[in-house]
């Protein structure tokens, strides 16, 4: 077995950013753009550790994934808080409820 | 040694200092301070020390000693033999410009917090969790304001914007405010999500996360290269256009500004007016570090990347001005006009990097650019003022009539002539008038502007923009002093009083008289900006 490219996990990389986003434009529920916004992260977390495989980057792109892995989870904390007074408020989760502030 | 560390050798000659980990946490003091009353506040309350001493004391105690600990950094590094250093093995950088913007977050964050005493928006039982949310994202400000490495722009942005959600979301009760934090917290995570990718892109092309080496590898690898042709480069381009996306969501500029009209107006006055102002002067401390750290001394292959960031900034910027100001013009919420006033103001600011950027790539001598610099920094200076000023108008209005909408404000003058005078002269300088603060900061900017349209064509579009911009401004501005001032009161309408002896009727009148003296002393400040801005070429 030969070894992967830079390339293979480049690619694994883009598709993950792309499903991402394409989750946080097309889901209409609070909770599901949430998990978009997490493949993207993640899809930059794999760039990174590739490149610190391939690429002069070295130490720096782990450090890196380590440290958004860690702030993810603090972003998702605080989003779920939010999305939870929301719900308490509006009794749903739909994001396109939300349509009292407008103009 | 590799060949690889002789090339790093080479590459980061001529790069400042490192300090020791010893040095660096010294220097990181103030930051440290704030930190520690975070920690103090929490301990407090589990220890029910709160109910003895109030909790903001804690807090104003802790921003005033970082601010002070500040001071007492610029008067050191204002010393001849001074140097900037780097510190962190070399994650942040400490130099007259990062120390600038520290001193200005912690100046800001004593506002706030006095601000929020006089209209007690958070009250006894919640104090502790909102100023720890304040001063986490003022460390998290001030942390984007001296970072030097991709990493740290990254943890600066997220550390400023997670407690700016829930800030968003404070008032938890309410309808209005839980939808304003949902949709600022799923746009603020897809921009900082679509940033990381970009960021991961760019640190892969280049090979390195440290700012002082980006433009250094950028040359190597594309020296002698066509840039616009070459895939490599195109796809640092696209890098790029995603870093811009996040800068873009932080300062509100046009495809992204669509949180911050929300946002504002579901939040409490006092959380938009620390929004408005303090995240986007970090935005703009790290926007002037990222794109100078990135073009370097624009030779070469940098000099076209420098051209096409500042025509891009300056589309952008002009952009972000009409629209701010045409989508001003129609709004009845108080709160929401300010909003699409920062976001027009955001555009004015944008206009400096911009023509910062021309400048450079025109190699126009650093005189010109430092020139920009400073604009930047006095505008923001002013902006801190008059803008904080108009929020704590609106919040103490809020108080007295229940109400934000511009409607219910006629005929203040007559009942509370502090609040009506101050209004006016806030308004007044965020539409440049002259005698006012916000004057000289709009001066500054368009010289630099003009400056800039020697390098470029362009810059004249924006030039014109802005001066346009300025004057559709006065319309919507003057609407709300009209109603202050030109109507009586209706008889049904609640009364305000605000004597000028009170302790919020000092509070404006010291705003609104420094937004005066500003207008009037110029010199000192902008001595200070000149000076924060040789921190860089």
């Amino acid at each position: 077995m030969g070894e992967v490219g830079l390339n293979a996990y480049l690619m694994v990389g883009a598709v993950l950013f792309v499903c991402g986003v394409v989750c946080m434009a097309t889901k209409r529920n609070g909770i599901g753009i949430l998990m978009g916004v997490e493949l993207v992260l993640n899809g930059a977390n794999v760039n990174f550790v590739a490149f610190s495989r391939y690429t002069p980057l070295g130490l720096d792109g782990q450090t890196t994934a380590l440290f958004v892995v860690v702030l993810a989870a603090a972003e998702a904390a605080v989003a779920l808080a939010i999305a939870l007074n929301f719900y308490n408020n509006h009794l749903t989760i739909d994001v396109d409820s939300g349509n009292e502030l407008h103009g | 040694m590799d060949f690889q560390a002789l090339l790093q050798q080479f590459l980061s000659k001529g790069v400042a200092h490192q300090a020791s980990t010893f040095d660096s946490l010294w220097i990181f003091l103030p930051e440290l301070v704030l930190s520690s009353s975070i920690i103090l506040m929490l301990l407090a309350r589990l220890t029910n020390v709160d109910r003895t001493i109030p909790t903001h004391w804690i807090a104003l105690l802790g921003g005033m000693s970082s601010f002070m600990i500040v001071l007492y950094q610029f008067w050191q590094i204002s010393l001849p033999d001074a140097i900037p250093v780097q510190i962190f093995t070399g994650l942040a950088m400490h130099d007259p410009f990062s120390i600038f913007f520290r001193g200005f977050l912690t100046f800001f964050l004593v506002f706030v917090i006095v601000l929020t005493v006089l209209t007690g928006i958070p009250d006894d039982e919640d104090a502790p969790d909102f100023y720890s949310l304040l001063s986490g994202a003022v460390i998290g400000m001030m942390l984007m304001s001296s970072a030097n490495h991709l990493l740290m722009l990254f943890l600066g942005i997220e550390m400023a914007s997670v407690p700016s959600y829930a800030l968003t979301g404070f008032l938890k009760g309410r309808r209005q405010s839980s939808e304003a934090a949902l949709k600022f917290v799923v746009y603020g995570a897809g921009a900082a999500g679509v940033m990381l990718f970009g960021i991961s892109l760019l640190a892969g092309l280049l090979g390195t996360a440290e700012f002082p080496q980006l433009a250094s590898r950028f040359q190597a690898v594309f020296a002698g290269r066509e840039v616009m042709q070459d895939p490599a480069a195109r796809c640092v381009l696209l890098a790029l256009l995603m870093i811009a996306v996040g800068f873009a969501f932080k300062l509100s500029a046009v495809p992204f500004h669509f949180w911050c009209p929300d946002a504002f107006q579901g939040a409490s006055a006092e959380v938009g007016g620390f929004l408005s102002i303090g995240s986007k002067a970090a935005a703009f401390a790290l926007l002037v570090r990222f794109t100078l750290s990135l073009t370097g001394d624009s030779t070469g292959a940098s000099q076209g990347l420098a051209l096409t960031c500042g025509l891009g900034l300056g589309f952008l910027a002009t952009l972000t001005a009409t629209f701010g100001n045409l989508a001003a013009y129609s709004q009845r919420n108080m709160k929401r006009m300010l909003a699409y006033s920062t976001i027009a103001h955001a555009g004015y600011m944008l206009m400096a990097v911009s023509a910062l950027l021309v400048l450079q790539s025109g190699n126009a001598g650093p005189d010109a650019a430092y020139r920009a610099i400073q604009g930047l920094l006095y505008y923001l200076c002013v902006y801190l003022f008059m803008n904080l000023g108009a929020f704590a108008i609106v919040a103490f209005i809020r108080n007295q009539t229940f109400s934000e909408e511009i409607e219910d404000y006629k005929g203040l003058s007559h009942q509370a002539p502090v609040l009506a005078i101050g209004m006016a002269i806030c308004l007044f300088s965020l539409v440049g008038i002259p005698p006012l603060g916000g004057f000289y900061g709009k001066a500054f900017i368009f010289a630099a502007l003009f400056d800039a349209t020697r390098v470029h064509w362009f810059m004249w579009v924006v030039l014109v923009a802005g001066g346009v911009n300025t004057v559709i401004s006065l319309f919507y501005y003057l609407r709300v002093a009209k109603y202050m001032c030109m109507y009586e009161r209706p008889a049904d309408a609640p009364a305000v009083a605000m004597p000028s002896n009170s302790s919020p009727g000092m509070y404006v009148m010291l705003l609104s008289g420094m937004v005066v003296f500003l207008g009037i002393i110029i010199n000192p400040l902008a001595n200070v900006a000149l000076r924060a801005a040789h921190a860089f070429l």
